[in-house]
């Protein structure tokens, strides 16, 4: 199967192009540099473009798109959703969304074999996007959900660390954003620099080869939040 | 053909217009949502957007029974409007174009405005003055030829007309949005029967209508409650005049100015009967497109793509949008 995959969830747009049978992976990603916007906007083309390029490859033989969902950034989550639909829609490719939050647990497994790894997006006004999953023995076994999403303060993340079970390893910018209060909890942050907490639209193919599509315009942002009008909106009525 | 994608506020707008300018599919979702925000608010305009674009798109390409590699040009809304809102549009319309390496023409929301009048069904020749008057803007501009080098003249200062009508339309108890509900209301009333300003002391062609919104807030209290309820249709026609008045006089100004003698109207205001009959006195050629060309769609933004440089695959991939009040980057 080739999959082309793409992630604008975080400040990061990444692109991929994975071929499972031929074996064939390409990667490209743009990271802004501290204090630049994310470029969601004018980078995301031109790296799906590369990737299939430098893959040998047109979009007519791509046999799904893996876009990532998010959580994350808003008005990137929607660049991505709708940049990936469109391009499924052109030429009729299925899609699938991905979690960025599985995609960056997927690409951490290794590092924590027959534990528990902990993705964590920076949600900006002190809350971060998390979710659990305990991680297989050996390469290829089976996954398991301990914590489902959400948008959660920090340190209510680190007091439910714990009871998600032993070896536990946090990867993602809210993992750098909050390091102190988690690792406070006993939960593993690799050190700054390291992949593992950047996601990588690479994962997303990997993910997405095992999926079964759903219709294109089903594929919707994971927002996990509602928009400010609207919370205020509730807030204001009687209950 | 020219596919056109247009999300710059809360209406999520395709259309296929042919390349003389004739509409294949002109499809408008409105997203009817806002009201009880009171007003559009931008991360749910654009949630809706996404919600609806796929499905906008299909369909303006069934109507017009075209498949998207039969499609010579995609064109879409650059901006001014709402960023996160454009951002669905353009991130869509890039994708579908650079799917088939088709070229893209970034369209300027109030030159689309403008070259709703170049449509088949108005075909109105420059040069003229165009009066642009809806919830987003208002603005007098001369047009010299169909490119986006229209002039503006004037513009408004503080409210958009249509925000002007929205606003007296909830003072006097129409809900929101309720410009049509206030024409309709004032149908009934004498538009003399209260005078409200029209901003006359302003100079030049551009508009201010906040005093006029501040001048019902305070007839409305001065007459309170039942006095108001009882002469709502009276107020709602004054205030009606008052806009009407504004926008007529600054078009006759603007029209003296350049020494022309046609004037296209477009924009949701020009709707407004009351507007119509008032410019079809000004004795000038008048050209005002149908209800569904004057508020937001795509079909108007296919017309303006027949007059810019289209962008050739892949120079657009890093094009970008632009806010309200914003200048154009280069693409
Ligand atoms: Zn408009």
């Amino acid at each position: 199967m080739r999959i082309l995959g793409l992630d604008t969830a975080t400040s990061a747009t990444t692109a991929a192009f994975l071929d499972t049978e031929a074996g064939i992976e390409v990667a490209a990603r743009d990271d802004p540099p501290p204090g630049v916007r994310p470029r969601h906007t004018t980078e995301l083309i031109a790296l799906l473009v590369d990737v299939l390029g430098r893959a040998g490859a047109e979009w007519s033989d791509v046999d799904r798109i893996a876009i990532g969902v998010g959580p994350g950034t808003f008005t990137g989550l929607r660049i991505g959703v709708a940049t990936g639909r469109a391009l499924a829609r052109a030429h009729g490719i299925a899609a699938v969304g991905i979690s960025t939050l599985q995609s960056l647990a997927l690409g951490a497994s290794a590092a924590a074999p027959a534990g528990v790894v902990l993705p964590v997006l920076d949600a900006r006004r002190g809350e971060v996007f998390a979710a659990a999953w305990s991680t297989p023995s050996s390469a290829g076994g089976p996954w398991r959900p301990l914590l489902e999403p959400l948008a959660v303060a920090p340190e209510r993340l680190a007091e439910l660390a714990p009871g998600l079970g032993e070896n536990r390893l946090a990867i993602g910018d809210g993992s750098l954003a909050f390091r102190a209060v988690l690792e406070r909890s006993g939960t593993v942050i690799p050190e700054d620099d390291s992949e593992l907490h950047r996601v990588s639209a690479i994962n997303h193919c990997r993910l997405a080869g095992v999926l079964s599509p759903p219709d294109r315009d089903g594929i919707r942002p994971h927002y996990l939040r509602l928009p400010d009008a609207e919370l205020a909106r509730r807030a204001s009525q009687p209950t | 053909m020219i596919l056109a994608i247009e999300t710059s506020c809360d209406d999520t707008c395709a259309a296929v217009v042919d390349d003389g300018g004739e509409i294949r599919a002109n499809v408008i979702s409105s997203q009817g949502i806002h009201d009880r925000y009171g007003g559009v608010v931008p991360e749910i305009a654009s949630r809706h957007h996404l919600e609806l674009i796929g499905d906008a798109v299909d369909d303006a390409l069934n109507q017009a029974q075209l498949t998207l590699p039969e499609v010579g040009l995609v064109a879409v809304t650059r901006g001014p409007g709402l960023v996160a809102a454009l951002l669905v549009g353009v991130a869509t319309a890039k994708a579908l174009a650079a799917a088939h390496e088709l070229p893209l023409a970034p369209v300027d929301h109030l030159h689309g405005h403008i070259a709703a009048s170049f449509l088949a069904g108005s075909d109105f020749p420059t040069p003229f003055v165009s009066l642009v008057a809806s919830g987003g803007h208002t603005f007098l501009a001369v047009v010299r030829d169909r490119g986006e080098g229209y002039e503006v003249l004037g513009e408004t200062l503080d409210d958009a007309a249509g925000e002007a009508f929205d606003k007296g339309a909830r003072m006097l108890g129409l809900g929101y949005p309720g410009g049509a509900a206030l024409e309709r209301l004032a149908r009934g009333g004498d538009p003399e029967a209260f005078e409200f300003p029209t901003a006359a002391r302003l100079r030049g062609l551009d508009f201010s209508f906040a005093g006029l919104k501040t001048a019902l807030l305070y007839r409305v209290r001065d007459l309170g409650e039942a006095e108001t309820e009882r002469r709502r249709a009276d107020l709602a026609a004054a205030y009606q005049r008052a806009i009407v008045e504004a926008l007529a006089v600054r078009a006759e100004r603007a029209l003296s100015q350049t020494g022309l003698n046609r004037l296209a109207v477009g924009g949701g205001v020009a709707a407004n009967g009351a507007l119509r009959d008032r410019l079809a006195r000004l004795g000038v050629e008048l050209d005002v497109p149908p209800r569904e060309l004057c508020t937001d769609n795509a079909a108007m933004i296919a017309s303006a793509a027949r007059y810019v440089p289209a962008i050739p695959y892949p120079d657009y991939f890093k094009l970008d949008v632009y806010a309200t009040g914003e200048r154009p980057v280069p693409a």
